[in-house]
């Protein structure tokens, strides 16, 4: 007979308040396997804590987001979002489904090249693009996103330079009724802006006007907002044909889908739009938009989140549990902020690893840093855990590997598991060795000569 | 021709005919389409090589020459207009009313007389040549050929006024080398002749050569190949025809003779002429069909009738494309075991699936989780919406409504008697209303799952009557791209199959913007050591499209549709770049996705000339055995989505009973959505051809 689990005692408050449809809200129903792997074998081989990736959820979203929108409009392409996850492993993930590649950088956009994604496949967005990897995008005949005047400008004396040129877009900003309105990016709509940009392109004569570009916010929850921005973008498109004779290839809606977590500060269960419902929403707008079917334009979309959100739990366990000085419990996990931004953003669902019995408790969960803003979820409803025990967070697959830092402590494995359940290490844990690699110490300063 | 002017005062006198005919018809403003094509001066040939070879020239005779023939061109309006509405010849009936004429008073023009040159026809030859040329004859003449054969080249000689062997001969080739077809009908028109003379003995001495040629051996001809496309049934109604012509020779001889006037060719018309008329009436369909479009060669008539029939046979009708975008699933196809039954079983039900073929997705199954819920509804064609139903609720998922069997649903009529209806449609998803016009591709609903609707899912149907509830008629899907487990096809004029994904194919425009070519669009066209092609694209009054080169003067007729260009037919110069441009981009595919090739035949007249040409020339009513394909790819880069730049590359395909080799090869280079230019082989030679629009 197998030694019961220790549970220490509890006294909890009778709560006879008023009744919901809902019950209590709990989270410890234990998640115990992931894509039929035991989350106890994942830990003892990978350690704690550690990143898991599920390939199947992530070719799942992005089949069932393109099938959202390719059964509704006949031209759609989805460029994968480097920024939001661009270990490699997991790019070419989205690649061999068909995605193109969106990069922010110059970094990123030599890695999209590296992964084989050819030139005309990359879109570069983004503020900061260098001199050097202006050229490198218009050697490749890349997608260049103008972001401001400044850069249309330094693209049209390059393009002089290396006469060759450049298939480029704007980012255009506008107000789609919603808060707040990201009008820091790209030219703006309602103030003559965008379209004295596209003005200036043609007149160039050095840079191929080929698509339309807008980015309206992240995470949106208005699929209303969507309509708004197609309908300009189709507006400003219509302009370009009938004005400047000049037929735009193609609209870029960019991202911003909501995966289902939960925003902090949300009341209640808020239902997140799905991908079919903004499908309907923009492809009616550019379908009823009036243009001729030869010219309609590609619809391009720059998904990260919704794609690989869910894809990704975060394994990690049980330091050590306390009281706090005002009665509160707390439970200090393994990991914290620094792996895990997005607890910034989202109350993250929480899962126990092991079965638990029923009894629950509110519980600050911190993160094993020794920083006050080291929380993981302010309250959280949790079964009572021990030392050692596992959690499984859930839907973290977006981001946190790209804005994770080593501060105190190093970012652990990431670990995926691909379609026939078996397990690989995409990106090793750091040692102290990597995190030494590219320091250099002046000679003065060497202590073991 | 050559032959005629063995005659030399017949050749000359026939010229004179021709060019006084065409010169009236051209100034009385006929068609001059049917002036090129010698519609009114052929009889006038006929006449002025009879009467060259009759009378002695004089000027009488020249004026008289010239009324008959003005009268010929007048007979030969009138009997075209007559004619034509049944689809029939007027044939040499100008000709024959018009020498009788001729015959009847000539005796009686005292300034006119009868020559006897054709009783001496070798003072003629030697004046025309010299004594080898007389001896040549001589011995051609006196060559101990068996009766049978001399007896055939005679007959031959004198379908142009001649008695001579070896004017036989010489006629007997050029036919040969023309068309096999006609060598072998002229042969079979003889034997029947022959054969049949000799059973009911009416020329025991043997028959006059004229009554060979004149008549049975061109009866033959015209039913057996030339106004009949050939067949084994044309064959047999070519033997037959000949005993039907002797009879109404024996006959309208004897009532001709009471005038001392010769039948001519008058048995032949008439034969030929109520013959085609009984097979445009009665004739099976399929088995005996008058020649469509006349190409004065049987073997083209034939080649391109059996290649227009596979490869134009829809050409004209109402394409119906898959009524949806992206991909679908046939879940029940034509005749299905579901509900598909008796007169209503030619309909398709359409759902999605995902990678595991499963319907919807997250749990549990409610209308709004099936992937094809709620998704948009095309119109399948152009026209107007003739009925609608809105009032239907959805089902839940598992129930069916049998009150309200086809749910929602909406009636599109395309055409008189070919309506399609799409059912189960999702409530108040309508964007069209009862009388609009809808156009191919238009949204006009939501897949909903209103209903005998267990599930969600999307029924599809062509019908003939404009009830909800009507009938189903199996009509096929114009174009679309059907996916098994095994393969990705291309389809055409096609019904998919249960369990296939299916979609429509998009077209790639830069391919698409190259090959529209519209009335008005003018390319030059510049090789190396060939004449310049000057390419003009027309639109004739059948609204059939064209180009026509300027210089070398030849015709190239082509169609396009939403997604595919191809070339219906070539006519004129074999050396022009026009012809290798025909051959290069006979069928192009406007698309790149899936990358697939676009496979055709072309008609077998435009082999090479070799044996097998011939052999296959001979037998080609009764069995084809040679083939020549067509292939073409399109080069796209994939990496690419604007395609500044695409390949094509094609190919032609000779398939012989052991062997298939490649014939020529072509690449077509498109940029900026223009044809730039084509590559071919021409004696061996890599030849290349730069595009330039022109303008005006």
């Amino acid at each position: 007979m197998t030694k019961l689990k220790y549970e220490r005692p509890l006294i909890k408050k009778m709560n006879a308040g008023m009744m919901n449809k809902f019950g209590a809200q709990r989270e410890n129903t234990p998640v115990t396997h992931i894509d039929g792997v035991s989350v106890k074998s994942i830990i003892e081989k990978y350690g704690s804590p550690v990143f898991v990736l599920s390939e199947q959820k992530m070719r799942q979203n992005y089949q069932t987001a393109v099938r959202a929108f390719s059964t509704r409009y006949p031209k759609v392409q989805f460029a994968w979002s480097y920024k939001t996850h661009y270990n490699n492993a997991v790019c070419n993930v989205f690649h061999q489904e068909g995605s193109w590649a969106e990069v922010v950088s110059g970094f990123e956009y030599k890695k999209a090249l590296g992964n084989g994604v050819a030139g005309t496949h990359i879109i570069f967005n983004g503020p900061d693009k260098h001199i050097d990897e202006l050229k490198l995008a218009i050697e490749n005949d890349s997608l260049i996103h103008i972001d401001h005047f400044e850069e249309l400008y330094l693209l049209i004396d390059t393009c002089a330079q290396l006469n060759k040129k450049a298939r480029v877009a704007i980012r255009v900003n506008m107000d789609t009724g919603i808060y707040p309105m990201w009008d820091r990016f790209g030219f703006n709509y309602e103030n003559g802006q965008a379209w004295q940009a596209i003005n200036k392109i043609i007149a160039s004569g050095k840079l191929q006007l080929v698509g339309l570009h807008s980015h309206i916010g992240t995470y949106m929850l208005s699929t209303a907002a969507y309509g708004i921005a197609a309908s300009k973008l189709c507006d400003l498109a219509v302009n370009c044909k009938s004005q400047l004779n000049t037929v735009v290839k193609y609209l870029d809606l960019g991202g911003g889908f909501p995966s289902a977590n939960t925003l902090k500060g949300a009341i209640g269960l808020v239902k997140t739009p799905s991908v079919d419902e903004f499908a309907e929403v923009i492809t009616a707008t550019i379908l009823n938009y009036g243009f001729k079917t030869e010219d309609l334009p590609l619809l391009i979309l720059e998904s990260g989140r919704v794609m690989i959100d869910d894809a990704g739990y975060l394994l990690g366990s049980v330091l050590a549990n306390k009281t706090l000085s005002d009665g509160r419990k707390a439970t200090i996990m393994d990991f914290g902020v620094n792996i895990m931004f997005t607890s910034f953003w989202f109350d993250h669902q929480i899962s126990p690893a092991q079965e638990v019995s029923q009894f629950s408790e509110d519980t600050v969960l911190y993160g094993p840093l020794c920083m006050n803003i080291d929380i993981v979820r302010e309250t959280v409803n949790l079964p009572l855990l021990n030392r050692g025990d596992h959690v499984v967070v859930h839907k973290v697959g977006a981001y946190n590997m790209t804005q994770w830092m080593q501060f105190i402590a190093m970012r652990p494995n990431i670990v995926l598991i691909d379609t026939n359940n078996q397990t690989h290490v995409i990106r090793k844990a750091e040692t102290l060795d990597y995190l030494e690699q590219l320091e250099v110490i002046p000679t003065h300063l060497q202590q073991n000569k | 021709m050559i032959v005629s002017f063995f005659n030399p005062y017949a050749g000359f006198t026939g010229l004179v005919a021709v060019m006084l005919a065409i010169f009236l018809s051209h100034n009385t403003g006929l068609n001059k389409t049917s002036i090129e094509n010698g519609t009114y001066s052929f009889n006038a040939l006929i006449i002025g090589i009879g009467m060259g070879s009759m009378f002695n020239f004089c000027i009488a005779f020249w004026l008289v020459l010239s009324i008959v023939i003005i009268l010929s061109v007048i007979l030969s309006v009138i009997f075209q207009s007559r004619l034509r509405p049944y689809g029939l010849p007027f044939l040499t009936l100008p000709f024959v009313l018009c020498f009788w004429a001729v015959l009847l008073v000539a005796k009686d023009f005292e300034a006119i007389n009868f020559s006897f040159r054709n009783i001496y026809w070798l003072n003629d030859a030697y004046a025309i040549g010299n004594q080898e040329l007389v001896s040549f004859l001589m011995f051609m003449e006196k060559l101990e050929l068996p009766a049978l054969v001399s007896t055939f080249f005679r007959a031959l000689s004198s379908l142009y006024f001649q008695n001579n062997i070896f004017a036989g001969i010489l006629i007997a080739a050029g036919i040969l080398i023309h068309s096999r077809i006609i060598f072998s009908l002229i042969v079979i028109g003889f034997l029947s002749a022959y054969g049949f003379n000799n059973i009911v003995m009416a020329h025991p001495e043997g028959m006059n050569y004229y009554l060979y040629g004149g008549n049975f051996i061109l009866v033959s001809v015209a039913i057996g190949g030339f106004f009949v496309v050939p067949s084994g049934h044309s064959y047999l109604w070519a033997i037959l025809s000949v005993p039907i012509t002797f009879i109404i020779v024996m006959a309208l001889g004897t009532i001709m003779a009471q005038w001392n006037l010769p039948v001519y060719s008058m048995p032949f018309c008439i034969t030929v002429l109520s013959l085609l008329n009984f097979i445009a009436l009665k004739a099976p369909k399929g088995k005996m069909v008058l020649t469509p479009l006349q190409f004065y060669s049987p073997e083209k008539n034939l080649y391109n009738y059996l290649n227009a029939k596979e490869r134009l046979l829809n050409a004209n009708h109402i394409r119906l494309h898959l009524p949806f975008i992206g991909q679908w699933m046939v879940s029940q196809g034509y005749d299905g075991n579901i509900t598909h039954k008796g007169d209503w079983g030619k309909a398709l039900d359409f759902i999605i699936v995902d990678h595991e073929l499963k319907t919807y997705h997250p749990y549990p199954a409610t209308p709004e989780n099936f992937y094809c819920y709620n998704i948009p509804v095309l119109a399948p064609a152009d026209g107007y919406v003739q009925v609608i139903e809105d009032r239907i609720e959805d089902n839940e998922i598992g129930k069916i409504n049998q009150q309200q069997n086809w749910g929602n649903s909406i009636v599109i009529k395309h055409a008189e008697g070919l309506y399609t209806k799409m059912s189960h449609l999702r409530q108040n998803s309508f964007k069209v209303k009862t009388g609009d016009y809808v156009k191919q591709g238009e949204i006009v609903a939501a897949c909903g799952n209103s209903g005998r609707s267990p599930e969600p899912h999307l029924h599809f149907q062509v019908q003939t009557t404009p009830h909800i509830g009507s009938k189903t008629f199996a009509y096929p899907i114009a174009h679309y791209i059907a996916k098994t487990a095994a393969k990705v096809e291309v389809k055409e004029f096609s019904t998919p199959k249960e369990t296939e994904i299916v979609y429509n194919a998009t077209a790639n425009t830069t391919i698409k913007k190259a090959f529209e070519f519209l009335p008005g669009f003018n390319l030059s066209v510049a090789a190396e050591s060939m004449e310049e092609g000057k390419w003009e694209v027309f639109t004739d009054a059948y609204n059939l499209s064209y180009i026509y080169c300027h210089h070398s003067k030849s015709v190239a007729y082509f169609k396009q549709n939403e997604i595919m260009f191809y070339f219906t037919a070539f006519e004129g110069d074999k050396n022009s770049l026009l012809y290798y441009f025909y051959l290069a981009c006979y069928k192009i595919y406007l698309s790149t996705e899936p990358a697939v090739a676009a496979i055709d035949k072309f008609p077998l007249q435009l082999t090479k000339n070799t044996i097998a040409k011939w052999v296959q020339d001979f037998v080609s009513p009764f069995i084809i055995f040679n083939r020549l394909h067509y292939e073409s790819f399109n080069e796209a880069d994939s990496k690419d989505f604007f395609n500044s730049g695409i390949t094509i590359s094609s190919k032609q395909i000779l398939h012989l009973p052991s062997t298939k080799k490649t014939v020529n090869q072509f690449t077509i280079e498109i940029n900026e959505d223009q044809i730039k230019s084509f590559t071919f082989y021409k004696n061996k030679k890599r030849i290349k051809a730069v595009c330039t629009p022109r303008e005006y």
